[in-house]
C-alpha cells in the first residue's frame, strides 16, 4: 500500500481513509447520545410496558398492561375527550393560520419582519406563565368574571370558563399558533404572487383563487403544521392538569396519574406505548402527504 | 382580505400603468396598501389573544392585594420583594437558567457536528441516522419525559438536574441540527471546493467560508435551544426528582393553591427577560447575517421558513 501511493495521487487514498474517520469523528457524539438517552430509554419503557407490574405478584412478560390500558372504558372516554380537544384547537389555529400567515407573507409589507417577531415571542414565551395567565382571567373570581359582573352583563360568575373543555382549548389554541403559522407561512413565501395575478385575469373571484390556486400551494405547509401541532396537542398534560379540571382530563393526564400518583410505572409506560405509536402513524401519514403534495407541484 | 382588497384597488391601476416596468411590483403594492380593516382586525384580535393574558398578569403583580381580581388596590413592589425572599422561586430560577446554559451550549456543539456530518459526509447509515435525529422531533416530550423516568430508575440512577439535563439535551440537540443544516443546504458546496482548491486547508476553510454563512443559523440555533430548554415543563417535571426548575415550580405552586401574587411577580421577570431575549436575539442575528453578506431581515424570514421545510 505504501509503495503503490507514490505513483497513484494522494487524494483518493486520503479521502478513503477519510471517509472512514470523518463520520466517525463527527457523528459519533451524536449518536452516542441518541442511543444511550432516547433509544435506550424507549427500548426499556417497552419492556417495562410488557412485564407484569411489582404489586401484582407475578413475573415474567404479558400483554395484560396493554389490554387493561385498552379494555377500560374510563380511558376510552378520555382518549376520545383528548381527540376533540386537540381536534379543536387545531382547526381553530388553522383557521387563524391560513389568513395571519397570508397576511404576513402578502399583504404586512414592512411590518412583516416585526410581526414574524411577535410570533416569536409568542412561542418563547414559558407556557407556564400564559397557562398562569389564562387561569387569572378565567378563573370564578377572574378578571373577566369580575370585569363582566362590574358592569353589570352578568349577576353569577360564568363556572364554565375555567376547569372546562373551553379553557383547555382556548390555552392549547394560543400555545401552539406560532408553529401552525410559520409553515404555512414559509409555504406562502414560495408561492410566485403572479400567480394570484393569473387566477384574476382569467376571471376567478377570490374563493375560486383560495380554493384551486393558494390551497393547493400551501397543502404541504399545512400538513406540516399538522406534524409539529397535533402531537403536541394532544399528549399535552400541563394544560389540562391546571385548567382542564374533571371535564378537560385527558391522556396526558392519565399517564402522569399512573406512573406518579398510583405509582404503576407499567400500566403508565403501555400507555406512553400506544400513545407514541399513535403518534408515529400520524406523524408518517402527515409527512407522506406533506411530501406528495410538495412532488405534486 | 383578497374581497377588501379589490375595490379599493381600482382607482390606483391607472397611476401605475405609464410607470415604467420595475415599478409593476411597486404599482401591485400600492394597490395593496390598504390591504383592508379584515387583516388588521385580524391581526390585532390575534396579538391581543397571545399577549393581553400576560400583560394581565404584569400588571396584576404591582397591584397592592393579595388577591387576584379588581379592583386596583394600589402600587407596590411588595411581591417582588416576596418573590426574591422565596427560596424555592429563586432557587428553581437559577436551576432553570443553569440547565438551559449547559444543554444549549452542549447541543450547539453536537447539533453542528451531526448538521455537518448528516449533510456533507456521505457514510454508511446516514439515511438512518437522520432519520434517528428527525424522529427525535415529533416524539411527544411527556413521553421522552416518563422514558427518561423510568430508564434512570430501572438503572438505579438517581434523579436530579443531571438526569433533567440530559433528557433535554436528547431532545434539543437535534432541533440545532435541523436549523443548522438548512443553514448549509441553502448556500452551494462549491464554495467549499473551491476554498479547498486555491489552497485553504480544512480548518481555514470551516473558519473563513463555512462559519460566516452559518454564523445566523448558529446563533437561532442557540437561542431556540436555550428557550426550548428554559421552558420544558414535561421533561424537567418527570425526570427532575425534588429539584425543580423555573416551569415546574409554577406548575406545583398553581396545583396546590389559588393564583398568588408571588407567582405572578416571578413570571413577569420571566417574561420580562425573554422578550429582551428575542429581541436581543433579532438583533444579532440581523448583524451576524448582514456580515455574511445576505439582508438582515430576508435572512431572518429565510432562517425560520428554512427550518420548517
Amino acid at each position: 500500500m505504501e509503495s503503490a501511493s507514490v505513483p497513484a495521487p494522494r487524494v483518493p487514498r486520503r479521502s478513503r481513509r477519510r471517509s472512514l474517520l470523518r463520520p466517525l469523528a463527527f457523528m459519533s457524539a451524536p449518536m452516542a447520545v441518541l442511543l444511550l438517552f432516547f433509544v435506550a430509554p424507549m427500548v426499556v419503557m417497552l419492556v417495562i410496558a410488557l412485564q407484569y407490574g411489582i404489586l401484582s405478584g407475578q413475573s415474567g412478560f404479558t400483554l395484560s398492561n396493554f389490554t387493561d390500558v385498552l379494555g377500560d372504558d374510563l380511558y376510552r372516554d378520555v382518549a376520545l375527550t383528548t381527540v376533540q380537544i386537540a381536534t379543536a384547537a387545531m382547526v381553530i389555529q388553522l383557521l387563524l393560520a391560513v389568513p395571519l400567515a397570508y397576511v404576513l407573507a402578502f399583504k404586512a409589507g414592512r411590518w412583516e419582519i416585526p410581526l414574524l417577531l411577535f410570533f416569536v415571542l409568542a412561542d418563547e414565551l414559558n407556557p407556564m406563565v400564559r397557562i398562569y395567565a389564562w387561569r387569572m382571567l378565567l378563573g370564578r373570581e377572574g378578571l373577566i368574571n369580575s370585569f363582566l359582573i362590574d358592569i353589570g352583563l352578568i349577576d353569577q360568575p360564568i363556572d364554565a370558563l375555567l376547569f372546562s373543555k373551553f379553557a383547555v382549548i382556548v390555552v392549547l389554541s394560543t400555545s401552539y399558533l406560532t408553529y401552525t403559522v410559520i409553515p404555512i407561512y414559509a409555504a406562502m413565501k414560495a408561492i410566485d404572487k403572479n400567480m394570484f395575478e393569473a387566477a384574476r385575469d382569467l376571471g376567478a373571484g377570490w374563493w375560486t383563487t383560495f380554493r384551486r390556486v393558494l390551497l393547493p400551494l400551501i397543502a404541504p405547509g399545512i400538513f406540516v403544521a399538522l406534524l409539529l401541532v397535533y402531537i403536541p396537542l394532544f399528549t399535552d398534560f400541563a394544560s389540562p392538569a391546571l385548567v382542564g379540571g374533571t371535564e378537560g382530563y385527558m391522556l396526558g393526564n392519565v399517564v402522569n396519574d399512573l406512573v406518579l400518583e398510583t405509582g404503576d410505572l407499567n400500566g403508565g409506560a403501555a400507555m406512553s406505548m400506544l400513545m407514541l405509536l399513535a403518534a408515529a402513524i400520524f406523524a408518517v401519514i402527515a409527512y407522506r402527504l406533506a411530501k406528495i403534495k410538495q412532488l405534486e407541484q | 382580505m383578497a374581497r377588501g382588497a379589490g375595490p379599493v384597488a381600482l382607482p390606483s391601476p391607472p397611476v401605475a400603468a405609464p410607470a415604467p416596468r420595475v415599478r409593476a411590483g411597486l404599482g401591485a403594492r400600492a394597490r395593496r396598501r390598504l390591504p383592508g380593516i379584515a387583516s388588521v382586525a385580524l391581526v390585532v384580535i390575534v396579538l391581543v389573544v397571545l399577549f393581553g393574558p400576560v400583560l394581565m398578569l404584569a400588571l396584576f403583580s404591582f397591584n397592592d392585594s393579595s388577591i387576584i381580581s379588581l379592583p386596583w388596590e394600589g402600587f407596590t413592589t411588595r411581591w417582588y420583594e416576596a418573590a426574591w425572599n422565596e427560596g424555592q422561586a429563586r432557587d428553581a430560577v437559577l436551576n432553570s437558567l443553569l440547565v438551559a446554559s449547559i444543554v444549549a451550549t452542549v447541543s450547539l456543539v453536537l447539533g453542528t457536528l451531526a448538521a455537518w456530518g448528516l449533510t456533507r459526509l456521505r457514510f454508511f447509515g446516514r439515511g438512518l441516522a437522520a432519520g434517528l435525529h428527525g424522529s427525535v422531533l415529533v416524539v411527544p416530550w411527556l413521553i421522552i419525559g416518563v422514558a427518561g423516568l423510568i430508564f434512570f430508575s430501572e438503572v438505579g440512577v438517581a434523579l436530579s438536574l443531571q438526569t433533567v439535563g440530559l433528557m433535554q439535551l436528547v431532545v434539543t440537540f437535534p432541533l440545532v441540527v435541523a436549523i443548522v443544516s438548512a443553514g448549509l443546504v441553502r448556500f452551494s458546496r462549491s464554495q467549499e471546493e473551491a476554498a479547498i482548491d486555491l489552497g485553504a486547508s480544512q480548518l481555514q476553510m470551516l473558519r473563513y467560508v463555512v462559519l460566516p454563512q452559518i454564523a445566523p443559523s448558529l446563533a437561532a440555533a442557540g437561542i431556540f435551544a436555550f428557550a426550548w430548554s428554559f421552558n420544558n415543563f414535561e421533561i424537567s417535571f418527570f425526570t427532575g426528582g425534588f429539584e425543580q426548575t423555573f416551569p415546574v415550580w409554577v406548575f406545583s405552586i398553581l396545583r396546590q393553591s389559588e393564583n398568588l401574587p408571588v407567582v405572578n411577580a416571578a413570571s413577569t421577570v420571566i417574561a420580562a427577560a425573554q422578550v429582551l431575549a428575542v429581541f436581543g436575539a433579532w438583533l444579532l442575528i440581523k448583524r451576524l447575517s448582514r456580515r455574511g453578506g445576505s439582508g438582515g431581515d430576508e435572512a431572518i424570514s429565510e432562517l425560520m421558513t428554512g427550518a420548517v421545510r
